[in-house]
């Protein structure tokens, strides 16, 4: 016999063990399995009973469901009861019990015991499936004209229902708003303010008839908001806060893109925006929804500056409940409001201080988000003084932050540097992986700064030789790669620097414990280069370099031998160690080629368009130089020929690249070397001009395969490679060293880096293709969304690029655009803010967006993405929403 | 919306579990509870009573021993829903007259109902007290009778 639910509570109540109530409860499962099967009548609502407990302690109850519907389908109420209950707790997703329980409600709607209707569609509200709830659509659809408040309110939620899970069933219930809202139960206002959100949202055309409703609410709201105390719904001293936020709600529907609702509701949206005080809860809550009415509608300027207002008086409140939603609020804003928000800047930074993390999330969102060239500067200073305070999770947050304004708004490189190092120093180990490249980039670029960053740097590492590993990893390289610089100009200003102090702190971090391995390598390098950039200087170098030639670590020991030999071959030790190229950053490379079109589109730059062909042209040499590579024809001939090729296909454009093939392939051994630098250099000014890098890039590429094929000039093409191979300089430096391992080998190298080399270069066509090819996403009333896309990588995540260029080549202008993305949960997607609001007619201009997208997942995923542009035109406000499916990228 | 609405005990036992959205497998949905309760459990009295949690928003208070948690979509007013919270537990406690963590538990059929009268299909229905106890009187009445 099995046990009473009290005796059962109790016993599961003195298990001490997760274990002991995994054996209660399977014994009593047993036992209750049993009594279904002897049909035991009279216990069965006390075992169901039972179940939901076991179903709520989390484990399995799906045999049960049947005997619900055998209770459920009892005469007596108390059965029935208990049927239902757990028919909607355990039966949830069993689609046959739910089949076969259809009747049964059927039959039960159509009692005369109004409770015994409650529990049916309190049932069917819970769990009903969209098969059951088409089948009994007409049964509600009469329950809603019920004489019963009790009912009719249960099956207008249970309308709710249907229309969410059967959506063509929304013109049943349209008809039944108008009698629902007129009520004076609140309980049936408040499900009919619902059922009109669910419609308008299933079925936003409906929004136009609804708004004639606008009137009534606006009544309705005036008297709760006048009501005073009223005992039936007060919430502490607010009638109804349930009702008014709701009618609130529907209200920011109809108001959104129609004037003539906005102005009706103006009135009392600023009533309710600013009488409201902000001590309790329910006021707040209330305000909240109306302060985001007012910002969704349109209102005028006024309105939402006390909407913005208002907020801001939530942040400096003490609720912290109330600055969340707040800043949640405001970040909305941040695109329609910048100028408003921006007024508040000190309360939102002040937020940044705050003891929750939730909060400090949103508010340095926030601070981002009014970030701007202007203010910039001391949003950042906000932002490193709450650095080192912040916990380690926050940290990130804020270097990341930090990063990403760097990159989009910094005003001078110096600046760009002095905050980077800050970021460095403070930020400890919690920063950002591409800080380091950031800065390296940064420092590559401006000759100027590289005695000012290398010193700045090896003074702090004087002061402090223990900082994090990131930090020493950095200036490692900069000192190293700079040294020269560093030492000749501190000596001529007077500093206190000189090489045996730099070597000695390479020597001294080299030998602590509390130096990674890692920052081992970035020093070993740093030393290799000291000794090209100052001479004299070899065999201290040398002796420092000596006895990691036998250190446990592999990577450590294969540096240290190879730069030790490195000593032996003074001729090419220089040219390897060279100067590292300037790196180019790929989303910059993306803007600048943004430009070029643009210009192209517009005729204006006949020069730069000549400029594009030309690199265009470039990039079909080395197209055909990857066909000679993949066919495996190694002569310099073959090469020569098509060279002529390319003449013949691009006549206009031969001199340049022919020039620079010619002046490879005339020269040799070093000279050649030479001119490839000069070369390299050409390439990056004409990139400066032009911003297409990322073809130089191509270019650089396939020039030094064009060499590798020659046997001849072996020796060339590993410098070749080093140099040109500008993915990033951190990494570059590790690519210089293996091709280094590769000069000690000497081995298969050719075939080894042709293949590599092949691989990049593919991928680099495939983008290319991918990015030629515009998408036409959106073209109605006359304007034009085109969409191009870029598959690379941020931050070492997969990544697709986008550039959004919208025209109006309609007669009327466009005002108010604004373009909204959503991409599945596997993605993340970030849209820069648009370059304007408005769109001249006639295709006399355009809005830029530039949009990134990253995965979260591992697995491939194909891009889809959802739109929502909204414009006005002609006084019209227009929001569609748009599938974007068809995109053939997959990353 | 709501998605669901969750009371849980200070040690992280689940007293009463509703759901508004399907597909969720018991598994999946022991994993939910806990990892949400774990996060609410860890904060402190002073952090405001919001948690974002994958796609939602999760509401909790806390009422002596029982943690009320509510997980809503992106448009819920959250400050509504700790209003909600309250007023549901203001009528457990009229209804059970002191309510404690025993009682729903041994109630839980009872503590149901109310939440039924009070919401369905994750939108609210009824919010005053008296409206939404009153079935559950003339309930108590015919149990009575019978017994």
């Amino acid at each position: 016999m099995s046990m009473q639910v009290r005796d059962l509570i109790k016993a599961v109540r003195g298990c001490k063990t997760a274990q002991k109530i995994r054996e209660v409860i399977t014994r009593e499962s047993a036992l209750i399995r049993n009594s279904f099967r002897k049909e035991d009548k009279i216990n069965r609502p006390r075992n169901i009973y039972k179940l939901i407990y076991i179903h709520m302690l989390g484990f399995p109850s799906e045999f049960g469901q049947l005997e619900c519907l055998k209770l459920i389908a009892n005469p007596s109420y108390i059965g029935k009861r208990i049927g239902y209950l757990g028919l909607s707790i355990l039966v949830t997703e069993n689609q046959e019990v739910l089949f076969m329980s259809t009747n049964i409600i059927r039959n039960d709607l159509s009692s005369e015991d109004r409770y015994v209707v409650g529990l049916a569609l309190a049932a069917l509200g819970n769990i009903g499936s969209p098969e059951m709830l088409r089948d009994l659509a007409p049964e509600i659809e009469k329950l809603m004209e019920s004489e019963s408040s009790y009912l009719k309110k249960k099956a207008t939620l249970v309308a709710i229902r249907t229309i969410r899970l059967v959506p063509e069933s929304v013109d049943r219930f349209i008809g039944k708003v108008r009698t629902l809202i007129g009520e004076k139960n609140h309980g049936v206002v408040l499900t009919g303010l619902q059922l009109v959100l669910s419609i308008v949202k299933t079925e936003p055309e409906t929004i136009v008839k609804f708004r004639k409703l606008v009137p009534g609410l606006v009544r309705m709201l005036k008297s709760l908001v006048n009501a005073g105390y009223s005992s039936e719904y007060d919430f502490r001293g607010t009638a109804d806060p349930f009702l008014q936020y709701n009618i609130l709600r529907l209200l920011r529907y109809l108001g959104e893109g129609s004037k003539k609702s906005s102005k009706l509701m103006a009135d009392i949206l600023t009533q309710v925006g600013t009488s409201g005080g902000i001590s309790k809860n329910v006021e707040i809550a209330i305000l909240y929804e109306a302060v985001s009415t007012i910002l969704s509608i349109e209102s005028d300027s006024k309105l939402r500056v006390t909407a913005i207002n208002t907020l801001s008086r939530f942040l400096s409140g003490r609720h912290n409940n109330s600055k969340y939603v707040a800043l949640n609020t405001l970040l909305k804003a941040v695109n329609t409001e910048p100028k408003s928000l921006k007024r508040h800047r000190k309360v939102i930074v002040e937020c940044l201080k705050d003891k929750d993390i939730s909060i400090r999330r949103r508010a340095l969102d926030l601070v981002f988000g009014i970030m701007d060239k202007k203010n910039v500067e001391s949003l950042t200073q906000e932002l490193l003084d709450c650095l080192p305070k912040a916990e380690k999770e926050f940290r990130y947050d804020i270097t990341a932050k930090i990063c990403t304004a760097i990159e989009k708004f910094s005003p001078n490189d110096k600046w760009q540097i002095d905050t980077l190092i800050k970021v460095l120093t403070i930020g400890g180990q919690y920063i950002r992986d591409d800080v380091s490249s950031m800065m390296t980039s940064v420092i590559g670029r401006n000759p100027d700064l590289q005695y000012y960053t290398s010193k700045k740097l090896f003074n702090i590492l004087l002061d402090d030789r223990y900082r994090n590993q990131t930090f020493l990893q950095v200036s490692s390289w900069v000192i190293g790669e700079y040294g020269d610089i560093l030492m000749q100009k501190s000596e001529k200003d007077g500093e206190l620097i000189n090489t045996t102090q730099a070597l000695d702190l390479f020597q001294i971090l080299l030998e602590s414990s509390r130096t990674t391995d890692e920052t081992k390598y970035y020093i070993l390098t740093a030393l290799i280069k000291f000794s090209t950039r100052i001479e004299g200087y070899d065999e201290l170098i040398k002796k420092i370099i000596k006895p990691y030639r036998e250190h446990v670590n592999v990577e450590l020991q294969q540096r240290a031998c190879e730069f030790f030999l490195l000593f032996d071959y003074n001729e090419i030790r220089d040219p390897i160690l060279d100067r590292m190229p300037i790196f180019v950053e790929k989303e910059i490379e993306l803007e600048i080629e943004e430009e070029v079109s643009e210009n192209i589109n517009k005729g204006e730059n006949n020069d730069i368009q000549k400029n594009t062909q030309i690199i265009q042209n470039q990039i079909n040499v080395n197209q055909n130089i990857q066909t000679v590579q993949n066919t495996q024809n190694t002569g310099i001939n073959e090469l020569l020929m098509l060279n002529t090729e390319t003449k013949k296909t691009q006549p206009q454009n031969k001199q340049d690249s022919l020039n620079f093939l010619q002046e490879i392939f005339s020269g040799s051994g070093s000279r050649s070397n030479n001119n490839n630098n000069n070369m390299n250099n050409n390439n990056n000014n004409n990139n400066n001009k032009t911003g297409g890098q990322g073809l130089g890039l191509d270019l650089g590429l396939g020039l030094g395969l064009g060499l590798g094929m020659n046997n001849q000039s072996q020796r060339q093409n590993q410098m070749q490679t080093q140099r040109q191979t500008q993915q990033n300089q951190m990494q570059n430096q590790r690519q210089t060293q293996q091709n280094q391992r590769q000069i000690n080998q000497n081995q298969n190298q050719n075939k080894n880096q042709n293949q590599s080399q092949n691989k990049s270069q593919n991928q680099n066509q495939n983008q290319q293709k991918v990015q030629n090819q515009p998408f036409v996403v959106y073209e109605k009333n006359g304007i034009k969304i085109e969409m191009n896309f870029k598959v690379g990588n941020i931050r070492g995540t997969p990544a697709v690029m986008s550039i959004i260029k919208t025209t109006n080549i309609s007669s009327i202008p466009i005002s108010n655009y604004l373009l909204q993305v959503a991409v599945p949960k596997t993605l993340k997607a970030q849209l820069s803010q648009p370059s304007g609001q408005t769109i001249p007619p006639n295709g006399n201009g355009l809005v830029n967006q530039q949009l990134q997208i990253i995965k979260l997942v591992q697995q491939k995923t194909q891009l889809s993405i959802l739109l929502r542009v909204t414009y006005v035109i002609n006084g019209q406000k227009i929001v569609e929403n748009k599938e974007v499916s068809n995109i053939p990228i997959f990353f | 919306m709501i998605k669901f609405i969750l009371i849980v005990n200070k040690l992280g036992q689940t007293r009463l579990a509703q759901y508004y959205t399907t597909g969720l497998s018991i598994n999946k949905r022991v994993a939910l509870e806990n990892e949400i309760t774990r996060r609410c459990l860890s904060r402190k009295d002073k952090e405001c009573s919001f948690l974002e949690f994958r796609d939602l928003k999760v509401i909790y208070r806390r009422y002596a021993s029982l943690f009320f948690l509510v997980g809503v979509d992106e448009e819920e007013n959250e400050l509504g829903i700790l209003e909600f919270i309250h007023c549901l537990v203001e009528t457990l406690d009229k209804y059970f007259e002191n309510v404690c963590e025993l009682d729903l538990m041994f109630n839980i059929d009872k503590a149901y109902m109310i939440l039924d009268e009070m919401a369905l299909n994750g939108n609210i229905i009824e919010t005053n007290k008296k409206n939404i106890i009153a079935p559950l009187h003339i309930i108590d009445q015919v149990s009575k009778k019978l017994k």
